[in-house]
């Protein structure tokens, strides 16, 4: 699917549906009606969305703990997701509860993310592998932040991945930090250069600019698709928050904040739609307002859900 | 009936399930072309190529990861690491990914594969590469625990293992595999979770699981000798656990001694005392006995081995003392 006006209005639209999707969780949180427990993920929309924008419905997705843009590219409704995070039957695990992880939709592919940063890692070779196997042409794409990409799982996912051209796109959203500790003090050498080592075709993109993520994306998934083996994307992107909801964020100064808040992926991809004069003010304005109320329609039809009692602990533990 | 070994039982199981179901997958180090290095996956190779039988990198966490993941998507792999022990290398994949996800994802999603696990002391294999760490699984639910102590049930005990739609964790003991003994040819299949008395007896119940079963048969012969009649309760594993079974057992005898090859401490028959004393208690004669080997890391040093892992005359001693 080359970049249209259509895909890029699309990416659009579905960047500021997440962010407010996002505003409207934090509120529920607020209202104390949802646990406290969400990394938020302003500042990696053009990422998650853009990356995910070039995958079939049919292919797999394993997402990470930074906010829920992913997911909702790939066709979660707004409900379910609403629903995972109150705990009600109306989410995606029928009241489990899924704060941080634990969304799952296995007709869009969706399969998951690990809650020991990493692990989504080699469930992602496997799923690679297995689409393989069963000649399915189903390409897994893999998200993870810096911090994870130092874990030992990588090595050896990537190794699987490498020696068997397997069709896995890893995506590393680097935002510069692993909580509070800087990935410069963390890492040796670059992740995009790393993919060579692993036989893995690496990219380097400005994850700010969604665009720019669609093509490089669109490349690497299509090389998957067609049993060219898989790829390493190392996007660079910012944490606009905290690293959890409530985190004050005071290992980080003033400037740096600062100098984040202006790489915002969903302003600036406004700007190139109207600037390239791809989209109108209004036009703009009446997508932000039907994605508002779509947030708005759905938080009300979650909030009907009801919370299972206790014997819905010992359900689908065994099949 | 024809007698094979407990090492081509297992081997003839994958073989009947592959051809089975085309879905069934085999996947760990040096099980292609070798044959694995105790020769358990001889031939499957040969017979149903690289697409089915996998030689992974020496990768733990992907030999169990990666399985997870296939076995969600449609496949379902027979994951192998070489030894027990390297289940601390697949710790996450195994005790969180293999036993946790469905549950985790709300059922949605299955994991139907078997990660067999060869275990147990051989003489000589020092401490990390002697375990039997079975127990380590009970406290993380999700996954079945099976351990089959002869040919017959390791073929039909790993069948419905592959078959099962859910995980299971089969653990094999190295010192079995050269064992032989009568086995079924064709769809043999012994059901997940069904203890098994391997001697009927009236005086002692002996529980025990994987080889510490045929240890507690060969004391119990030499009790019998004495005029005892000891009851041998194979559980076949830890997950389900037969409690019905060994309660009954109990019932009949009053006497109840536990036998597991793992350190005492910590084991499956801390769990199976701690349940037969919660449920049981007024059954019992006399208090639970455990054997376990000793409360150490195994020697290398062979002869050290043999007086760290449980003996016959362990067991026959236990017996001795129970009924004395
Ligand atoms: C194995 C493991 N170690 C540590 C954590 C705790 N933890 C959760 S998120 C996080 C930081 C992750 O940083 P990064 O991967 O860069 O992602 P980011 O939060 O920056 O998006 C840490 C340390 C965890 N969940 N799992
Ligand atoms: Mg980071």
């Amino acid at each position: 699917m080359a970049l249209t006006t259509d895909t890029k209005k699309d990416i659009y639209r579905t960047m500021f549906l997440a962010q407010a999707w996002e505003q409207a969780l934090l509120r529920l949180m607020d209202e104390n009606l949802a646990p406290a427990s969400y990394h938020p993920g302003r500042g990696s929309e053009g990422t998650e969305v853009a990356a995910t924008a070039a995958l079939r419905p049919d292919d797999y997705l394993l997402y990470d703990h930074r906010g829920m843009a992913h997911i909702i590219a790939k066709g979660v409704s707004l409900v379910e997701l609403f629903g995972d995070f109150l705990g009600n039957d109306l989410g995606t695990t029928g009241g489990l509860g899924a704060g941080i992880v634990h969304v799952c939709k296995p007709e869009l592919g969706v399969l998951g993310q690990s809650g020991t940063l990493g692990g989504s890692q080699l469930i992602a070779a496997g799923a690679a592998l297995s689409s393989k196997l069963r000649h399915t042409e189903q390409v897994t794409m893999c998200f993870f932040g810096d911090g994870a990409a130092n874990r030992g799982t990588f090595h050896e996912a990537a190794n699987a991945a490498g020696a068997w051209k397997l069709p896995l796109v890893f995506v590393v959203q680097n935002n510069g930090w692993a909580v509070s500790v800087p990935t410069s003090y963390s890492t040796g050498g670059t992740f995009h250069d790393r993919a060579i080592g692993y036989g893995m075709t690496g990219y380097e993109v400005d994850g700010q600019d969604p665009f720019a993520v669609y093509e490089v994306a669109e490349e690497a998934v299509e090389r998957a698709r067609s049993g060219g083996g898989p790829s390493l994307i190392e996007a660079h992107t910012v944490r606009l928050t905290g690293h959890y909801a409530s985190d004050p964020d005071g290992y980080r100064s003033a400037e740096v904040r600062a100098a984040y808040a202006e790489k915002d992926p969903i302003v600036k991809a406004r700007l190139m739609l109207l600037e390239q004069g791809l989209a109108t003010e209004d036009e703009l304005r009446g997508m932000e307002q039907t994605a508002l109320d779509e947030v708005q329609t759905a938080r009300d039809k979650a909030l009907t859900g009801t919370k299972p009692g206790a014997e819905r602990l010992h359900q689908r533990v065994y099949v | 009936m024809r007698e094979i070994t407990y090492m081509q039982a297992i081997n003839e199981a994958m073989a009947e399930e592959m051809e089975r179901d085309e879905r069934v997958i085999l996947m760990g180090e040096d099980v292609g072309a070798m044959g694995g290095i105790f020769g358990v996956t001889t031939g499957l190779f040969d017979r149903f190529g690289p697409d089915r039988v996998l030689d992974t990198p020496i990768s733990e966490m992907f030999i169990v990861g990666g399985a997870v993941g296939a076995a969600m998507t449609g496949l379902r792999p027979i994951a192998e690491l070489q030894f027990a022990d390297f289940i601390w290398n697949a710790a996450d994949e195994t005790y969180a990914k293999m036993s946790k996800w469905r549950y985790m994802h709300g059922g949605q999603v299955t994991v139907p594969m078997v990660l067999r696990l060869p275990e147990g002391a051989t003489g000589g294999g020092g401490a990390e590469h002697s375990g039997c760490p079975e127990a380590s699984m009970l406290p993380h639910p999700g996954a079945h625990i099976v351990v089959p102590s002869t040919p017959a049930d390791a073929k039909g005990l790993l069948k419905s293992a592959i078959r099962s739609d859910d995980p299971v964790a089969f653990f094999e003991h190295k010192m079995l595999y050269a064992t032989k003994g009568p086995v079924p040819e064709g769809d043999h299949l012994v059901p997940i979770g069904k203890a098994d008395i391997k001697r009927p007896g009236t005086d002692v119940t002996v529980v025990a699981w994987g080889r510490m079963v045929s240890l507690a048969l060969q004391a119990a012969d030499r009790a019998a000798a004495d005029g005892h009649e000891v009851e041998v309760l194979d559980t076949r594993g830890l997950r389900p656990l037969d409690v019905p079974a060994i309660l009954a057992s109990v019932e009949k005898t009053g006497r109840l001694l536990i036998v597991q090859e793992a350190p005492k401490s910590g084991g499956g028959a801390s769990e199976i005392a701690a349940i037969v004393a919660e449920e049981g208690l007024d059954l019992l004669e006399a208090p639970i006995r455990r054997i376990g080997a000793a409360d150490v890391p195994i020697p290398q040093n062979a002869e050290l081995e043999r007086f760290a892992i449980p003996t016959v005359d362990d067991v026959q001693v236990a017996i001795k003392e129970l009924l004395a």
